[in-house]
């Protein structure tokens, strides 16, 4: 592999919409391995690096035989989702030569413990090939990080969307059983429960969902 | 109130920092403990050194090779409470349990009889199988993979040659049983009742029939944090010793089992948890084993850090191959673990710590001073 040193990827650059195989970054082909279940998150990072120029990403979705998939591998850079258990797994690789032939360093460098800690926040944990500098794969990192923060932005809004689709839902079913009980129009029967929870100093879906209770209730009792 | 965050990996071994924060000892100590759920001890270490976390649920010798710089991190750690003894037991996958049945005419009755009958199965099979078998640990330095050293020391087996240890996931040794990628493990229950009862593996050994007093979990945090505000740990220290004794009353495991075994905290049966804690195991079948010592969290002095566990286990590592044996690197173990601290917050009377610290059934014993007379003892 050739390490003769290309323009820096900086964070800078990377941000600023710099086109970065333009800039010349096409020397420094670095092996990225996203170690990663979900695969909408990984189809996000291998996304976001080839945009930044790393043509050279590979994924593995699964952990079965882990060591041995890596091994053949390869990699300068792996890339590992906290949240999997097998970040355990990847600690051994510190030990076993015969299994992966490089050694690898994880990148917690205590010189650099903000960087470290903002990658921990997003969920997201990097190891690397052993004397590789510390400027070449920081923009490496940024990257995976800004993306893991965009997958759990798409996470919350996703929650966000089914939880307020599920409150719609509860509202109409109440409103529907106000028209029916009082024989009286959707809006009406909206009105009437925004002014109880007023009164009530409760939330709307609150008052719909007991309503839904009481109306389940005499419903069951009748039969 | 003051606010801790914990990590802990899910293991019946955490009980006592849960049970320090559900059941009222910590808020006694003006505490409130936030316990964060963790899936690896590698992000349960770099958490604690990243001061993400103020103290975490760890393996003993992880603290010790994470303050000695052995691996890729250096960070020194301080030990002021340990967490349990034992608790651990080695599983081997169904398929080879069977061999070992069959070898010695019958279930094996206890960790002498299952390790010489995987010996002579190991001894039956050389030169026919393409790779050693595998055993899956918790972790590169963990007292899972020294436990498994002893054992299969006991029955004559060549780590090295007959044995690889791999690092398997607690989560998924079941499924590595059944899969085949490994052929025995050692692991802290819950996880080897779970393979008895998927009918993947048998229970071959208990991790306190190898050492009777097994430094296993610690309470670990940095020593700059203990440096900085010692009078919090202190706090910390006999909250946790007050969850450690009410945990050891049989008649309160009803409630710790109810309580560990809530979806949050640990996610398994309640049976499977009360096993544990009373040291009755189903190992296979219908077949029990009953261990009074099975898993220790306060009785005796086991919260009390005994340097020469830190030493043991700092011999351990180096006759694994992880770090050479030196004087220095002895008394730096040692230092790990912070009896002063436990002292000064319990005020407790301290016992005497002499003769044998671990317990070892097959091998020598321990004093905690002479190391290389240790190291020499294990390889004749």
């Amino acid at each position: 592999m050739a390490y003769s040193h290309a323009l820096p990827c900086t964070t800078k650059q990377l941000y600023s919409g710099v086109d970065l195989r333009a800039a010349g970054c096409m020397t420094c082909q670095l092996k990225i391995l996203i170690v990663d279940d979900n695969p909408l998150r990984a189809t996000i990072i291998e996304d976001g690096l080839r945009e930044a120029g790393h043509d050279n990403v590979a994924r593995l979705p699964d952990t079965e035989n882990l060591l041995t998939r890596i091994s053949a591998i390869d990699p300068d850079v792996i890339v590992i989702d906290l949240g999997s258990p097998s970040r355990d797994i990847l600690e051994q690789m510190f030990h076993i030569s015969r299994t992966v032939k490089r050694p690898v360093a994880m990148f917690v460098d205590q010189s650099d413990s903000a960087s470290i800690r903002a990658a921990m926040d997003a969920g997201v944990s990097a190891y690397v090939v052993d004397g590789l500098k510390k400027e070449r794969i920081k923009h490496i990192l940024d990257m995976c990080i800004s993306r893991f923060n965009v997958f759990s932005r798409l996470l919350e809004e996703l929650s966000e969307a089914k939880t307020a689709l599920a409150e719609r839902k509860v509202l109409d079913r109440a409103k529907g059983i106000l028209m029916k009980a009082n024989g009286i129009a959707e809006e009406e029967a909206y009105a009437l429960m925004r002014k109880t929870a007023m009164n009530e100093k409760r939330r709307i879906t609150d008052v719909a969902r007991a309503l839904i209770t009481a109306s389940d209730m005499l419903e069951g009792g009748r039969r | 109130m003051k606010t801790l965050r914990i990590g802990y990996i899910p293991l019946v071994d955490a009980a006592v920092p849960i049970a320090a924060a559900e059941f009222g000892f910590a808020e006694e100590e003006g505490l409130n403990l936030e316990l964060v759920r963790e899936v690896s001890w590698a992000n349960i270490r770099d958490k604690l050194i990243l001061d993400m976390f103020d103290a975490a649920h760890m393996l003993a010798p992880l603290a010790i090779a994470t303050s000695l710089g052995i691996g890729h991190v250096k960070v020194p750690l301080a030990v002021p409470f340990v967490l349990n003894f034992n608790g651990n037991c080695i599983t081997l996958a169904a398929p080879i349990f069977e061999k070992v049945c069959t070898a010695i005419g019958r279930i094996p009755a206890d960790a002498r009889e299952s390790a010489l009958g995987l010996a002579r199965v190991i001894g039956e099979e050389r030169g026919r199988r393409d790779q050693p078998l595998q055993f899956g640990v918790v972790f590169p330095y963990s007292t899972h993979s020294f436990l498994i050293r002893h054992w299969l020391r006991l029955g004559g087996v060549d780590v090295d040659r007959d044995v690889q240890l791999i690092v398997v996931p607690p989560s998924y040794m079941a499924a590595s049983l059944s899969s085949g990628l490994i052929q025995g493990c050692c692991v802290g229950n819950p996880w080897n009742s779970l393979a008895v009862d998927a009918g993947v593996g048998a229970i071959a050994a208990l991790g306190a029939e190898i050492a009777s007093r097994g430094p296993d979990k610690v309470l670990a945090l940095p020593q700059r944090a203990l440096e900085k505000d010692a009078e919090t740990t202190f706090r910390l220290v006999r909250a946790l010793r007050r969850a450690a004794l009410w945990c050891e009353v049989p008649s309160n495991r009803r409630d710790l089992a109810l309580c560990l075994a809530r979806p949050n905290l640990l996610n398994v049966g309640v049976g499977l948890i009360e096993e544990t804690l009373s040291g009755g195991i189903r190992v296979t079948g219908d077949t029990f084993r009953n261990c009074g010592d099975f898993l220790l969290l306060g009785r005796e002095s086991t919260n009390r850090p005994d340097p020469r566990h830190a030493r043991w286990i700092f011999a351990e590592l180096a006759h694994a191959g992880h770090v050479a044996l030196s004087p220095g690197g002895a008394a730096n173990a040692g230092a790990v673990y912070r009896h002063d601290v436990y002292d000064a917050a319990t005020r407790e009377p301290v016992a005497p710590m002499s003769g044998d610290a671990v317990g070892l059934s097959f091998g020598p014993s321990f004093d905690g001073d002479d190391l290389p007379a240790y190291l020499d003892a294990l390889d004749r």
